[in-house]
């Protein structure tokens, strides 16, 4: 039920927010939690447990457990908790068969004694039946329902800096960002809940004097012009060199800090009991919230179960909300007295010394607690049975022990050390610029706590140079224990919850043990044990003292398992941002739109497949693309190719080293095929040398491998320090390639260059002006037809091809993509990388022995090529064709069409297989090369190639080129 | 109701044995020893014990049993490789698979969901259609398919993958599964122990004993065992096994991550696999999603995770599948993946008389676990490579006789 | 991120740079076996340790050698190929 207005509460109560919760409607104010506005309006069944669908309410409000799952149209689970209540939600709880009151699941709860822990890896695998059950178990598991339709959500990132990272605005947090900053440092403080404040925010012990020292420390921090304080801002994450990602409910904040200061604090645990997890039960921390931060009253008698003055201090909250307290069960036999204490018992209140929590019960429905039984404990922590007292209640306190949240510290490489003290694992070994503060550090007492943060604070700014180290305070020892070594009861009956998330009770843990999982690890991936959405943090260490007892040895001995990011999930949305995928394009992109281009992706870049014609298929385009380049002239963008000039002395030795062939007899004016291989011989790339001048020359690499091959050939020249620069233009240069026969007097009617046979030979590069744009053209072979290759700077790249164009009407021109290209290069024979060869094909097996110059004095490759040599040959490259009736006028796909991959098959052995293939125009038949064992290679040879459809077609070895195999074509035949 | 549940019913005291017995000292000898209590090591020592009769077997683990590789993978299992030795081999591994949970009488959550990799690029799809070819050759059930059946089989899919790069096909292999790793290493852990084969946890190899180029004995934290045969399965722990004996492989180490998001309901049947977005995705019986994407790019031996690959996994899994924005991510870790140049795995004998290595695992080695124990325990046995990992020979890249195996993993999973 | 420190353009967010790998010195290719040679192309030191790595900062194309602890990441330092 609402209180009247709390000091320090959270509420804005001149917003009132009408909500939903499974179909009924509701109220709370701006600043509630759905969880705390579902309270207050007495709905207690907040939700429904994994395995056994037991009723659950606010267990931590901390976001410690995942009792309050919720979803909405909009969202999916979402933690009722700690999500903030915005006026319209139509919430409704997660992975229920009729609605949380009513869930129809709930008898999983009576089959709990046949489904012990590990249960299905007992059963189900008969596997007959294993499809069934599988397919069952799969419906009943999984929390929240994805919305399939829904479409993907950007959200920005942002990026963040600091000197000094603060995670936690809890006392010692914020001691520790004044005193970094007042250093000089600039300093971040982040805190996950919506405003600063930490345990100080709620732990009011009914009296407000220490909300009055927190605001006075909040107002020191907000007047502190180098600190920003983030709040619904969590630290998810801990990366290398101090990157850390923040996570808030618009976006992810990636921030680079010089040190952190972690003041996280501590998880609080749930004691374990039976039936510790009704509705109704919950720990000091939940209903000092419930009370101070949202007004609510969380229940109206109260049993307290305590093992710190914490506990103490929250039953003076209760009873200063008007709860009736029952009685305090202090589960010491002789704990210390502390001023909470003795007020708690001056008010009248019941406290029994060294008893505890045999079991709570709820009624028939389960759904809320109605009173519990205490019990003496004895020393080993066991109720005496003889003892039971049954209370009246409608709730329960638990204030036992804690655990640090040091999930980051972890992350960060920290080693923790075991305290006896505190009882918990504290900092023993900080990386360098990680610091601890407060209870993460194991320091719980409240003036200790301020000290301890600022002796954080001034070490993490001398860590960044401000300040300086020497005048940190001396941080008082701990006077108490504040975490109970042992705050388990066991029951014959269980149902005494150690993970909520997960539905493990006590037993589970001993079974495991006894099945011979007992050591950390094996113990959580058999139970599941922090594997649910919690990750642990309620019950990792609870689980951990439970295996230490087992067998019998230490915390430290028994050891953590291993924390992980994120520390609360994250949302995909906020880690994809907006996503952003570039594209490279060439300056002739618009014009080959205009034309009609069909887009295709090479690489990064963007190329046209080929330009679409009204009334055409895609294949009669690209065929008719083809015959105009061997009929006419066709014009293509090359600009996508890498192009690199190597410039110096040594220039020529350089690429005698990096290519298979010879080039230091390469003539100025001319060009040569070129060949890499990587150092087992293995082809890599191809292109073409040119020489400009005797120690300049211009060489080409295929469109995928430029930025390789120039980042490699740098690497090389770094290690080799030859005397020659390598430079990369493939941006910096448009290039175009124009073939057909009518080519030349295409070029010629935009340059007065002479290109005469004599003057520009096949295979010849020449500086020229086309169209008045200075220009290297080169006479290439690639696509079977008198050709020109033509590069010029960029930005002149869309006029050199509208000149052309231009030029070209009355000659037939017209653009060819990269299909056509493909289809007359196989017509002459012509490998392409990473199509005709791949991750093994060395030169001799793709019909490039002949480039291979083994006598040269180097090469990358070499001596791998020289030892392979040596073997017999594993597959060799051939030309072959086939005739299929009816491919001349078939469109598109033919039935008995063979594809690249198709394999060729011998006396039922895999004995090769097609790499390129296509149906000739030009040549009226389908054309082909294809890889296969050297037994199969002579000319004339028979090859059986099975199609998809299983069905056999029977292709020749033919010699390569299939078209013009003189050459004619694309150069002066010498007479 | 499974009947076999009824006894936990019956019984006040947990009626469930120890799966693996505690043991104290180590003998001061053994007939075999093998190195690691992954799934690799313990199927190894299953089938020893099994298939061979030898069950003077000690299995010595650094860690605890599956806590390296077989404890982080991504679970996912097929056949569908490129090349005739590594179809062969999947292929028996599948088979052995699907009785697993039988042998063992523990349930491992196989599940056959049908697995897709996904095809971009034309350059892709002729990839893809080389291994459906191969794959059909050997009898596996692999075919290419076009982007309706994608469609159909993911309804939500965004097939243009926000349009950067559009789905032209995928490589469909319907006996593609997944399983629950962790219960493999205890289900062949169980049935070694059971056998008399002793597992001992949190104990070191220091240092690996020859003599003439023959294995004597190794050294342990806890003692020196004498021993004639050692047989590593140490994944990325075996440059520093092979490092003892002065052994040079082509294996570097580099982190493989991957993250899960939480659970939720029932909806993504197969498992999907992209070559071009570098991402993969799969759905288990608990319904949370796995995710992955490529290697680490550089060299480290360590688990560590980084922010940037949820990023770019995150960014890239958004466009295949839009609504995933919604889902979140619970929690990231890492594996070492031992790679080799030609991604197949280093099995059999080495130049050392005795030592046997199964290694080179990469990012393939879970699906593997059945067949690498089935063949490794046989070669032990033995002493002479199983012909099904004769391809894959220690002296393989001496010899230049690299497999086939690359072109089939851009995203080897 | 973790952070790379370039010898020319300082320290640089790991993203902007491409691993190599260990660096290795190739034997003289007349004097060494086959073995020998295959050793050095496909064989790797593989057990961590602190190696020398041939790294390159990518929008500069600067290629350095990082002396870089591979089990715990720290890069000792950097510095550009014979300025040790």
């Amino acid at each position: 039920m609402r209180l009247p207005p709390q000091p320090g509460e959270w509420l804005d109560r001149s917003a009132v927010l009408p909500f939903r919760f499974e179909g009924r409607s509701y109220s709370g104010f701006a600043g509630d939690s759905i969880s705390a506005a579902l309270w207050a309006a007495g709905q207690h069944t907040l939700g429904r447990s994994f395995k056994y669908h037991r009723p659950r309410g606010i267990l931590t409000l901390a976001n410690h457990d995942i009792n309050v799952m919720l979803q909405t149209p909009q969202a999916m689970n979402i933690r009722g908790d700690v999500e903030a209540l915005r006026a319209g939600m139509e919430l409704v709880a997660v992975n229920t068969a009729g609605g949380v009151d009513n869930d129809r699941n709930r008898y999983m709860g009576l089959l709990a004694r046949f489904l012990p822990v590990g249960f299905y890896y007992k059963a189900f695998h008969t596997k007959a039946l294993l499809p069934l059950w599988e397919r069952l178990i799969r419906n009943f598991s999984g929390l929240g329902k994805l919305d399939l339709s829904k479409p993907a959500l950007h959200t920005p990132k942002r990026y963040d800096f600091c000197d000094v990272l603060v995670i936690g605005g809890g006392v010692s947090g914020l001691q520790a960002a004044l005193h970094a900053a007042r250093a000089g440092a600039q300093v971040v403080v982040v805190d996950e809940n919506a405003r600063s404040g930490g345990s100080a925010s709620f732990q009011f012990g009914g009296s407000v004097a220490g909300l009055q020292a927190l605001r006075e420390l909040q107002s020191a921090v907000a007047e502190e012009p180098l600190i920003r304080v983030l709040t619904d801002t969590t630290a998810v994450g801990y990366y290398a060199d101090h990157w850390i990602a923040l996570i808030d409910a618009q976006c992810m904040t990636k921030l680079r800090a010089k040190a952190v200061v972690v003041a996280s604090g501590a998880f609080e645990l749930p004691a374990v009991f039976s039936h510790n997890d009704v509705p109704g039960v919950m720990t000091a921390g939940a209903a000092q919230r419930l009370i101070n931060r949202y007004a609510v009253r969380p229940m109206q008698t109260a049993v307290a179960l305590v093992a710190n003055s914490e506990g103490f201090t929250a039953v003076l909250d209760a009873l200063q909300a008007g709860v009736k307290v029952a009685a305090v069960a202090d589960m010491r036999s002789q704990g210390p007295t502390c001023a909470a204490r003795d007020a708690v018992r001056e008010a009248g209140v019941r406290v029994l010394d060294g008893w505890g929590i045999y079991e709570a019960h709820s009624g028939d429905s389960g759904r809320r607690v109605t009173g519990v039984t205490l019990a003496r404990l004895l020393a080993d922590g066991q109720a005496d049975t003889s003892t039971k007292e049954h209370v009246v209640c409608d709730g329960v306190i638990m204030s036992v022990g804690f655990a640090p949240a040091a999930n980051l510290l972890y992350q960060a490489g920290t080693s923790m050390g075991w305290s006896d003290t505190v009882q918990q694992f504290v900092p023993a070994k900080l990386p360098a610029g990680i610091f601890a503060c407060g209870r993460v550090n194991g320091v719980y007492d409240s003036e200790a706590k301020a000290l301890d943060g600022q002796r954080a604070g001034m070490l993490a700014a001398a860590h960044c140079g401000f300040g300086s180290q020497h005048d940190v305070p001396h941080v008082p020892e701990a006077l108490r224990c504040p975490s109970h070594p042992w705050p388990i009861v066991a029951h014959p009956q269980g149902k005494n919850f150690v993970d909520f998330d997960e539905d493990l009770q006590l037993k589970d843990f001993y079974n495991a043990a006894q099945e011979g999982y007992d050591n950390i690890e094996l113990m959580k991936r058999y139970t599941t044990n922090g594997m649910g959405p919690s990750q642990g943090k309620h019950s990792n260490m609870t689980a951990l003292r439970i295996l230490a007892r087992i067998i019998g040895k230490t915390p430290i001995e028994v050891g953590t398992t291993t924390a992980r990011p994120f520390y609360h999930p994250v949302s995909i949305s906020h880690l994809a941002g907006r996503g952003f995928t570039p594209e490279r394009h060439t300056p002739m992109r618009a014009l080959h739109t205009q034309a009609g281009a069909v887009w295709m992706a090479a690489g990064m870049w963007q190329r046209p497949e080929y330009y679409a014609v009204a009334g055409r298929s895609r294949m009669q385009c690209i065929r008719e693309e083809a015959m105009n380049v061997r009929q006419r002239v066709g014009i293509i963008d090359v600009g996508t190719l890498g192009k690199l000039e190597v410039i110096g002395p040594q220039a020529a030795e350089f690429l005698e080293r990096i290519y298979i062939s010879r080039y230091a007899n390469l003539a100025v004016g001319m060009t040569r095929y070129a060949v890499m291989c990587d150092e087992s011989g293995v082809v890599i790339d191809d292109g073409v040398v040119a020489r400009l001048a005797e120690q300049h020359f211009y060489f080409t690499t295929t469109t995928s491998g430029a930025a390789t091959v120039y980042r490699e050939l740098s690497r090389l020249n770094t290690l080799w320090r030859m005397d020659c620069g390598i430079v990369n233009h493939t941006g910096a240069f448009a290039g175009v390639n124009v073939a057909g026969p009518q080519a030349r007097q295409l070029l010629a009617s935009l340059t007065s260059a002479d290109l005469d046979g004599a003057a520009f030979p096949y295979l010849g590069v020449r500086e020229i002006d086309v169209a008045g744009i200075p220009a290297r053209a080169m006479r290439v072979g690639f696509v079977g037809e008198w050709g020109y290759e033509v590069h010029v700077p960029a930005e002149y790249g869309a006029a050199l091809w509208q000149a052309l164009m231009q030029a070209g009407t009355g000659l037939g021109i017209r653009p060819f993509g990269v299909e056509a290209q493909r289809l007359l290069r196989l017509e002459k024979g012509h490998i392409i990388i990473g199509q005709d060869t791949d991750g093994l094909t060395v030169p001799r097996e793709a019909a490039l022995g002949w480039a291979t110059k083994l006598e040269k004095p180097f090469f990358i490759g070499q001596r791998s090529l020289q030892a392979i040599a040596k073997r017999p040959q594993k597959q060799t490259l051939v030309g072959f064709t086939l005739d299929i009736p009816g491919m001349a006028t078939s469109q598109d796909s033919h039935p008995d069409m063979p594809s690249e991959s198709h394999l060729v098959i011998v006396n039922g052995e895999i004995s090769g297989r097609i790499t390129s293939v296509a149906f000739s125009p030009a040549l009226g038949h389908v054309i082909g090369m294809a890889f296969v064992t050297p037994a199969l290679s002579a000319v004339g040879t028979g090859l059986p190639i099975r199609l998809t459809s299983g069905n056999m077609v029977q292709a020749q070895v033919v010699a390569l080129p299939f078209y013009d195999a003189a050459g004619a074509r694309q150069k002066e035949v010498s007479a | 109701m499974p009947w076999r549940l009824l006894k936990f019913a019956m019984s006040d005291r947990h009626p469930e044995p120890r799966m693996f017995t505690p043991h104290g000292q180590l003998k001061s000898s053994y007939d075999v020893v093998i190195i690691g209590a992954g799934g690799h090591g313990l199927a190894s020592a299953y089938y020893l014990a099994r298939d061979h009769g030898i069950t003077n077997v000690a299995v010595i683990e650094q860690g605890y049993i599956g806590g390296g590789n077989t404890g982080r993978n991504t679970t996912i299992i097929r056949s569908n490789y490129l090349t005739p030795e590594g179809v062969k081999f999947y292929d028996e591994s599948v088979r052995l698979w699907q009785d697993l949970a039988t042998d063992f009488d523990l349930n491992l959550f196989y599940s056959t969901r049908g697995h897709f990799t996904l095809a971009h690029t034309d350059a892709s799809m002729r990839t893809m259609r080389w291994r459906a070819e191969v794959n059909k050759h050997y009898g596996i059930d692999s075919e290419l398919v076009y982007p309706d059946f994608i469609q159909k089989a993911v309804p939500s899919m965004d097939m243009s993958c926000a349009g950067h790069a559009p789905i032209l096909g995928a490589l469909y292999h319907a006996p593609g599964a997944i399983a629950r790793h962790d219960a493999v290493a205890w289900g062949y852990g169980r049935g070694a122990d059971m056998r008399g084969v002793e597992i001992h946890q949190q104990t070191r190899v220091l240092d690996i004993l020859t003599q003439s180029g023959r294995v004597t004995g190794v050294r342990t934290s806890r003692g020196d065992i004498a021993c004639g045969k050692v047989l590593c399965a140490v994944a990325g722990s075996t440059p520093r096994i092979l490092k003892m004996l002065g052994l040079r492989s082509p294996i570097y180490i580099h982190p493989l991550q991957a993250m899960v998001s939480e659970p939720m309901k029932q909806w993504l049947d197969p498992i999907l696999v992209s070559g071009s977005l570098h991402v993969y995705i799969s759905q288990t019986a608990r319904g949370e999603l796995v995710m992955g994407a490529s290697l680490d790019p550089y060299e480290l031996h360590s688990t560590r995770s980084t922010l940037d690959f949820t990023e770019s996994l995150s960014a890239h899994m958004v466009e295949m599948l839009p609504q995933l924005s919604q889902a979140k991510v619970v929690r990231q870790w890492a594996g070492m993946a031992d790679m080799t140049p030609d991604f197949a795995p280093i099995m059999g004998k080495t130049p050392i008389e005795g030592f046997y290595l199964d290694a080179g695992w990469g990012t393939w080695g879970f699906k593997a676990t059945p067949v690498s124990g089935k063949t490794m325990s046989y070669t032990v046995a033995n002493d002479r490579a199983h012909p099904l990992i004769e391809g894959f020979a220690f002296d393989r890249f001496e010899r230049y006789a690299l497999t086939g195996e690359k072109g089939a993993a851009s995203v080897g999973h | 991120m973790k952070i790379m420190t370039c010898p020319i353009n300082g320290p640089r967010l790991i993203s902007e740079f491409a691993y190599w790998g260990e660096c290795k010195t190739m034997p003289e290719p007349a004097d060494c076996t086959d073995a020998q040679w295959a050793d050095y192309v496909f064989n790797k030191s593989g057990a961590p340790g602190v190696k020398h790595e041939w790294w390159c900062h990518t929008p500069s194309n600067t290629w350095f050698i990082a002396v870089r602890d591979t089990m715990s990441d720290v890069i000792e330092k950097t510095f550009l190929y014979g300025q040790q």
